[in-house]
């Protein structure tokens, strides 16, 4: 799968500055990569942008083997009908069934699952809201703070069960987090303001997977590349 | 005062703020040119059973003896007694059964004059289409009523004296128009003798319909009709304005009743009833001259103590008061017989 | 053991007749004016049968015609969502027509549709319309992003699913706007009567006013004021099922 942007620009209307000026980027293959930078630099825009939901800009976004980009936040809710569970089954297709016991497992929702949403802790919230996006069908799954309520311990351990669950898909991880995004991504976009040239700078992360060896020296160099680049 | 005045124009603003309520003040006074001012409240609208007092009050007859009297038309909704009672009005026109109500539930009123001597009231019906050969044929029929006026206090008594229940008949209630009658809704319609029934009886008989009427009195329930009242508190604490209102108002109504003074009388009453055509208002003046003076020679106005007391007999004995009323200390004295 | 609102009831009631008693007895007015207390309890003896079946009549047609009212601003609410054109239209619509006073036009829709029940109805199902409908078409028109978003973006969405959503979310909404229409459609209908009908307590109140009687009045607002105090408890005693049914866990 691939997503490049050439010569983006946006100003939103009303607006006095432009967002993006002649921004370019490029995604490419499976894993989980990242978006990084200060607030208020564009992070959700360039996301909406992605998915189709912001359109009027100039520029051109080019798909390769992209059926389709999912967009998930931290503030999303379940219906408040049903409980977590039931709303699982009722959304999963029969594809990702089999998937549901083991993510609820990894996540650590069992006891939670026969809750009803507003029962749930902040935490569990953006779990159960992100075991259901990945029980769906998706090329690209970008995650705007989709875990900002939940521990590190807990993060550290749903990323590498889904870089693990599902090595072919790609994952967009928009976070302000250097460490994380420098230790679990393998191409972290750092996403600058439109006075600098180029907006995007592309920086290589560590790439962290399960069973692997940390090395605290070239993860070190990578967040001081980011750092530096933003 | 502190301080100096300030700008001319400051003094001048002064000036005229406190002259202008001042003038004002001065000019209201001479409009009103020392009249008493009263209230006067009609037990119904302006129709020819009040020209008397809208005659008093067009030709300047309260003016002469000092007064300005707002003469006010009643209606289903107004009850004279209780704004008497509430200071509203100074006077106010009742019938006897509403007096006697009242009376009985301890309303000081007192009665000044009668103006009917006769009472008017009467149920037009179709004979064609209506059977009424004996009163109890008012069971099963539609009978219009106007709840809370004399009409309903009649025929309450009516019902009772022949022995008929509420629900034996069917009571309309009536507000202001007369369709339901046109329209073969209501069997009986009430109405008065001197005023709508000419009105009703001119259109039947345009339409080629045959009408009669039934009358209380004939059947037994003989009761008084409008007479002007105010309360025991105006004749102990205001006699002057008592007397001199009562006088302007009869010579009044004598006058408006006269002959002589009837186109003058019927200009009065249209400037004020603009629903009734003058070929109308022309028919109904001699009816109420009938009904409301019993001789030539008699005065206008003169209270019939014995029509009174029987009223009340019919009234208690019916139930429609829950206990006697000393009649005769209803009645003003000097106008009683 | 009463429900509050039947307590509150009473004590507004009593305090009001309370507050005339004292005028009648600080003003010296006569049984005539303001009825005595004896009174007052033997009036109610007399008529509390007939009023009562008159109550129960108005409240009839109130409950209906509100019912009535409710289905239809649920039906315009869920088309107004459709565009936004169609939607702001019908706000504009209902903003402009709930200014009137309906019950100005009651003697028209009498004479039109008869003295018999439609035009009770009618009257009723028009006052409390306006205000449920613009409560409805804010609620359903109004997008709840972050429940609706996963279903939109899946492709999942359906418009029953937009409005159980956009219901569920709002109900304490709705409950409170359903819940005050009722008091409009009640006092709506009994106005109505007392304009131009010859059934229900409002025509019962204007026979009593043109007799002036002030008692038999006191008698009727009393069970007016009891029926709708209790359609009120039953409204609000089915909301509160209603979303403890939808909240249990």
């Amino acid at each position: 799968m691939q997503l490049e942007g050439r010569h983006i620009s946006f100003r939103y209307p009303n607006a006095s500055g432009e967002v993006f000026s002649d921004l370019h980027f490029r995604i490419a293959g499976a894993g989980f990569h990242a978006l990084f930078g200060p607030s208020g630099v564009g992070k959700t825009t360039l996301a909406k942008m992605l998915t189709g939901a912001i359109r009027g800009f100039e520029g051109e976004i080019l798909e390769n083997g992209v059926r389709r980009v999912l967009y998930t936040y931290n503030l999303e809710r379940l219906p408040g009908w049903s409980n977590v569970r039931a709303h699982f089954e009722e959304i999963a297709p029969p594809a990702g069934r089999s998937r549901m016991d083991e993510l609820i497992e990894t996540f650590g929702m069992e006891a939670s699952i026969t809750a009803r949403f507003h029962r749930l802790s902040l935490g569990q919230q953006n779990r159960a809201n992100l075991i259901r996006y990945l029980l769906q069908d998706f090329e690209l799954l970008i995650m705007d703070e989709s875990l900002a309520n939940v521990d590190e311990l807990t993060r550290e351990k749903i990323i590498l069960k889904v870089k693990a669950m599902f090595p072919d898909r790609s994952f967009l991880y928009i976070s302000h987090n250097v460490a994380e995004v420098a230790k679990f991504c393998s191409q972290v976009l750092v996403l600058r303001s439109p006075a600098k040239a180029p907006q995007v700078v592309s920086v290589q992360g560590r790439d962290h997977r399960e069973g692997a060896a940390p090395d605290p020296g070239m993860l070190e160099r990578a967040m001081l590349e980011i750092v530096h680049a933003a | 005062m502190a301080g100096s005045v300030g700008t001319d124009w400051g003094t001048s603003m002064k000036r005229a703020w406190i002259l202008f309520p001042i003038l004002i003040f001065l000019f209201a006074c001479g409009q009103k040119e020392n009249l008493e001012e009263v209230n006067y409240r009609l037990k119904w609208l302006y129709n020819v059973s009040t020209v008397g007092d809208l005659y008093a009050e067009a030709q300047g007859y309260f003016a002469r003896h000092g007064l300005r009297v707002n003469v006010k038309p009643g209606g289903p909704e107004r009850d004279a007694l209780k704004e008497l009672e509430l200071g509203h009005a100074q006077f106010g026109v009742a019938s006897a059964d509403q007096v006697l109500r009242a009376a009985a539930k301890g309303a000081p009123i007192v009665v000044l004059a009668q103006l009917f001597q006769v009472n008017p009231l009467n149920w037009i019906y179709r004979p064609d289409q209506t059977l009424f050969a004996t009163p109890e044929d008012l069971k099963g029929k539609r009978i219009g009523v106007t709840f809370g006026g004399n009409d309903e206090a009649i025929l309450r008594a009516l019902l009772a004296r022949y022995g008929i229940t509420e629900d034996q008949v069917s009571l309309f209630s009536v507000r202001y128009d007369y369709t339901p009658f046109y329209e073969g809704k209501v069997d009986f319609w009430p109405l008065y003798l001197n005023a709508q029934a000419v009105i009703i009886g001119e259109k039947l008989e345009k339409a080629g319909e045959k009408y009669a009427f039934m009358s209380p009195d004939a059947l037994g329930v003989r009761f008084v009709a409008n007479s002007v009242v105010t309360t025991r508190e105006m004749l102990e604490k205001r006699p002057e304005t008592v007397k001199r209102f009562l006088t302007a108002l009869l010579q009044g109504w004598q006058d408006a009743l006269d002959p002589k003074n009837e186109d003058q009388a019927v200009k009065v009453l249209l400037a004020a009833d603009r629903e009734t055509p003058e070929a109308v208002v022309r028919r109904q003046l001699p009816v109420t001259r009938q009904l409301m003076t019993t001789s030539p020679a008699s005065e206008f106005g003169k209270i019939d103590t014995a029509a009174w007391q029987q009223t009340e007999e019919i009234m208690r004995t019916q139930k429609l008061i829950p206990g006697p009323v000393a009649v005769e200390t209803l009645l003003a004295p000097g106008n009683t017989e | 053991m009463l429900h509050r609102r039947i307590y509150q009831f009473f004590i507004i009631y009593f305090l009001g007749v309370g507050l005339l008693l004292a005028l009648k007895y600080g003003l010296s007015l006569s049984d005539y004016v303001i009825p005595s207390p004896g009174e007052i309890w033997r009036t109610g003896r007399t008529y509390a049968g007939p009023y009562l079946l008159a109550v129960l009549n108005t409240l009839a047609v109130a409950v209906l015609g509100h019912i009535v009212s409710i289905c239809l601003a649920t039906m315009v609410a869920i088309l107004g969502r459709l565009t936004a054109w169609v939607g702001s239209f019908i706000r504009t619509a209902a903003f402009n027509i709930q200014a009137y006073p309906i019950v100005a036009v009651a003697p028209i829709i009498f004479i039109l549709l008869g003295d018999g029940l439609a035009s009770r109805l009618l009257i009723a199902a028009m006052i409390c319309y306006f205000p449920l409908l613009l409560s409805f078409i804010g609620v359903f028109s109004e997008p709840v992003r972050e429940i609706e978003h996963f279903f939109e973006s899946t492709g999942r969405m359906t418009w029953r699913l937009q409005v159980k959503i956009r219901a569920f979310e709002n109900i304490q909404k709705l409950t409170t706007v359903i819940v005050g229409s009722a008091t409009m459609a009640m006092v709506g209908t009994i106005v109505a009567e007392f304009i131009a009908a010859t059934a229900g307590i409002g025509y019962s109140i204007r026979i009593a006013l043109y007799q002036s009687d002030l008692a038999k009045i006191l008698v009727a607002l009393f069970l007016i004021g009891i029926g709708t105090s209790l359609y009120l408890v039953s409204l609000e005693w089915i909301g509160n099922a209603l979303q403890a049914r939808l909240k249990r866990t």
